[in-house]
């Protein structure tokens, strides 16, 4: 009974407490409403080729209740049934957050109605619980204790579908990474961004402020200490660099990605700030011939799923010795190929105005070319050895 | 003293006493004669403290054999004399005489009480509590076996080294420790003592063995030292489990033991939990049906171990894939095996093949139905239910309040 007292105690101090406390605003915010070009079809597709799809890492495990695993025996059939559903499953589990402009609260009358003044103490609400309703189409209503008919505030209207149609991971309150700005800042500093925004996007509507506020702080923090990695292959990837290239400082994301050997993301990354800002370059030439040379991570994904299941010998059968080498250098020539492309492209954005940081990208393609001359060196040696036709 | 001397006197007189007719002649009922018989010689008298404390708890030679009697001896009778001395009591007192002088230079001494000793009553408890009484051996509760102190389930070190040989990281634990007997010609009933006991390294090595001898410590350090020198090797799964699920048996005996995830623990009858320890399996689920004879689990499970197969191995047997769904990793297909000649592997199976079915060879667990307590159907447990329902996720809230405060 102790317990009961403690926390009916800590209830009541946490009603008089005055006012939530709330997180300090990040300093960049989106200024116009982004939501038209980040719905846009070639917006997402250059998003989704710069999130990847590293299987390991979508499927990876988790802690969940029951952990029990299962044995089966398959033929090839069903298990190229198996790899396609997988795909489908990881692009459905990659799927972005929607970054929509903030909704501002309106009050809506329906009518006054003095004579109902003071026909009780409280306010009621009155919500539509029609089963199958999407949740902004519920109609909640509120009437106030001087008669008042309105529409309820958003506030109330999420609080509503909250309780009668919970949305599972959602609190009634707000959790506590999210109200204490030393909890977040701990999260953030030990660089738990997925886990801050997997969270955010599920307690936020996505028009909500904190919710953009909470993503500002975490992308703003991700863009200093510059661990984009933990962030790739996940549903997050695309909504940070998307903010990135909205308020113009990609250049330590294109920095990363010309580090890990990603030129075609870095080549799309560079795109997309060009149509958000609406610069004058061609860049759709390009990206058409990057995607003409190049297979989409899903593509992709599911070959080295088909791959997989080879037995040893008819590797050797199907692809030969070439598959080999190209396993081996981890390239293929039209990676070669598009590699050139891309890197005519960055050094065309370096050389340009926009680039802030010049030097250190400079430098950066410099190393990646060294390193790459060496590779198609490696490659054609090996080819020539093999008897493998080079082009 | 000489009072009590005189009452005990009197009353005896008074017992046996007849009637006398006074001197002076009255009219008198017919004489009455009232005589109380007594007996002054009993066995509490006869006999000595010690054989009637004796005659009270032990048990008869003839009963022993019987088994009767096997708590004996923890009790032992306490001196209640022990702490006291005459003349010193509850009451506080100088008697002359008893605890004092009678004459102290000129003074004759005079009874006359003293100050209360509190401490006295409560040091001869003390004093008797801290007599006699069954102490049971001190074991460290690391090391206690399956129950008690009694042998099995306890560990005995690792097997004795032969030669520079040295058996490190081993630990053997006993699994049977019992009095078996055989005739012989010219001693007839012949008892001795027979010790099951496995031994390993906690990686996938192990042995086990009996060994028979007529003193415990030799039976314990033969079984030891032998199971040292029956090795065999077990292939662990990712170091924690089995590769599969597999049926095995031996006898009577049937064993259906099942691969678990990680954090499972041993579910399973405590012989083969001591074996999985011992060899170093950590998460297995194991259901024995028929006999619980422990020689024959242990063979039976040892026998199962070493059948596994590999997962290549089953794939190339049936060929097909052989492939893992983790919940964990959100039920994803993982390739386990990829059988060597993939062909004619396209052609539907004629028979749907399910990989437990096929590991278990067939063989099928009996699923008993639980039987409902005898409470379910009661008006009470209902109501009871009725007012538990409400408090169906209060442990969940409260949990949340606490984290979030």
């Amino acid at each position: 009974m102790s317990l009961f007292r403690h926390i009916r105690s800590l209830n009541a101090l946490q009603i008089l407490r005055p006012g939530r406390r709330h997180l300090s605003t990040a300093s960049l915010q989106y200024d116009q409403d982004p939501q038209p070009l980040f719905t846009d079809a070639e917006t997402q597709s250059l998003l989704q080729s710069m999130t990847q799809l590293q299987l390991d890492k979508v499927f990876r495990k988790r802690t969940v209740p029951d952990n029990s695993t299962e044995m089966k025996f398959m033929t090839p059939d069903q298990l190229e049934k198996e790899f396609v559903q997988a795909i489908e499953k990881a692009r459905h589990l990659l799927q972005m957050p929607p970054i929509v402009k903030v909704k501002v609260d309106t009050e809506r009358l329906i009518s006054k109605d003095a004579a109902l003044k003071d026909f009780a103490s409280t306010k009621y609400v009155f919500t539509d619980i029609t089963y199958g309703l999407p949740q902004s189409e519920r109609k909640v209503v509120v009437r106030e204790s001087d008669g008042t008919l309105a529409y309820a505030n958003l506030e109330t209207v999420k609080r509503m579908n909250q309780l009668y149609f919970p949305l599972e991971g959602r609190k009634s309150y707000i959790p506590r990474m999210f109200t204490d700005e030393e909890l977040l800042k701990s999260a953030l500093d030990t660089h738990k961004y997925e886990f801050i925004l997997d969270r955010a996007t599920v307690q936020y509507e996505p028009y909500e402020p904190e919710f953009h506020n909470i993503l500002s702080r975490v992308f703003e923090h991700l863009n200093e200490s510059k661990q984009f990695d933990l962030l790739r292959s996940t549903r997050h990837f695309g909504p940070m660099a998307f903010f990135y290239a909205w308020h113009r400082c990609i250049d330590d994301l294109l920095y990363d990605m010309i580090r890990r050997d990603y030129l075609h993301n870095a080549a799309e990354l560079i795109a997309l700030s060009y149509k958000i800002h609406k610069i004058p370059l061609d860049y759709r030439s390009t990206l058409e011939q990057i995607s003409a040379l190049r297979s989409t991570p899903a593509e992709k994904a599911l070959e080295d799923l088909r791959n997989s299941i080879q037995a040893p010998e008819e590797r050797q059968r199907v692809g030969g010795i070439e598959q080999e080498i190209h396993l081996a250098i981890g390239k293929t020539e039209n990676d070669f190929a598009s590699d050139e492309i891309c890197l005519k492209f960055i050094e065309q954005y370096i050389a340009s105005e926009h680039a802030l940081k010049k030097v250190q990208l400079e430098l950066a393609i410099q190393t990646l070319k060294e390193v790459n001359l060496e590779k198609l060196q490696l490659f054609k040696g090996l080819k020539k050895a093999h008897g493998v036709n080079v082009n | 003293m000489n009072s009590a001397l005189l009452r005990g006197f009197l009353n005896k007189t008074w017992r046996t006493s007849i009637l006398v007719p006074l001197k002076t002649y009255v009219p008198q009922p017919p004489v009455l004669l009232n005589l109380n018989c007594s007996r002054n010689t009993s066995f509490f008298n006869k006999l000595p403290a010690e054989d009637i404390w004796r005659g009270v708890t032990a048990v008869s030679n003839a009963g022993k054999k019987r088994g009767r009697g096997k708590g004996t001896g923890k009790k032992t009778a306490k001196d209640l004399n022990r702490g006291q001395t005459i003349g010193l009591g509850k009451k506080n007192f100088v008697w002359p005489g008893l605890n004092s002088p009678i004459i102290r230079g000129n003074d004759l001494i005079q009874q006359q009480p003293l100050a209360e000793n509190l401490e006295r009553e409560k040091n001869i408890i003390k004093l008797r509590d801290s007599m006699g009484g069954f102490r049971m051996m001190k074991l460290n509760p690391i090391d206690r076996g399956w129950s008690g102190s009694k042998m099995p389930g306890r560990s005995i070190g690792p097997p004795d080294a032969v030669g520079d040989e040295e058996f490190e990281s081993f630990d053997t634990r006993v699994l049977e420790n019992k009095i078996v007997f055989i005739m012989k010609g010219n001693m007839g009933r012949k008892r001795r003592y027979s010790v099951l006991s496995v031994t390993g390294n906690g990686n996938g090595l192990a042995g086990f063995s009996v060994a028979k001898a007529p003193e415990v410590r030799t039976a314990l350090r033969k079984s030891k030292n032998r199971a040292g020198q029956k090795l065999i090797n077990i292939d662990l799964c990712e170091n924690r489990t089995i590769y599969h699920d597999f049926y095995t048996g031996f006898g009577k005996t049937k064993i259906f033991c099942f691969k678990k995830p990680e954090g499972y623990g041993l579910v399973c009858h405590r012989a083969i939990q001591t074996i999985c320890k011992v060899v170093g399996i950590k998460d297995l689920y194991a259901k024995i049906e028929g006999s619980t004879n422990l020689q024959h689990i242990v063979k039976a499970f040892f026998i199962g171990l070493m059948r596994q197969k590999s997962y290549q191995t089953i794939a190339n047997a049936t060929n097909l894939h052989v492939v893992e769904f983790q919940k964990a990793t959100n039920g994803v297909a993982q390739i386990q095996a990829v059988p060597l000649t993939t062909e004619a592997t396209n052609k539907p199976p004629n028979r749907i093949i399910d990989f437990m079915q096929y590991t278990l060879g067939n063989k099928i667990v009996l699923k008993k139905k639980k039987i409902a307590p005898f409470y379910v159907n009661t008006k009470g447990h209902t109501l009871y239910q009725i007012k538990q329902e409400r408090f169906r996720n209060q442990a969940n809230v409260r949990l949340h309040k606490l984290v979030n405060q």
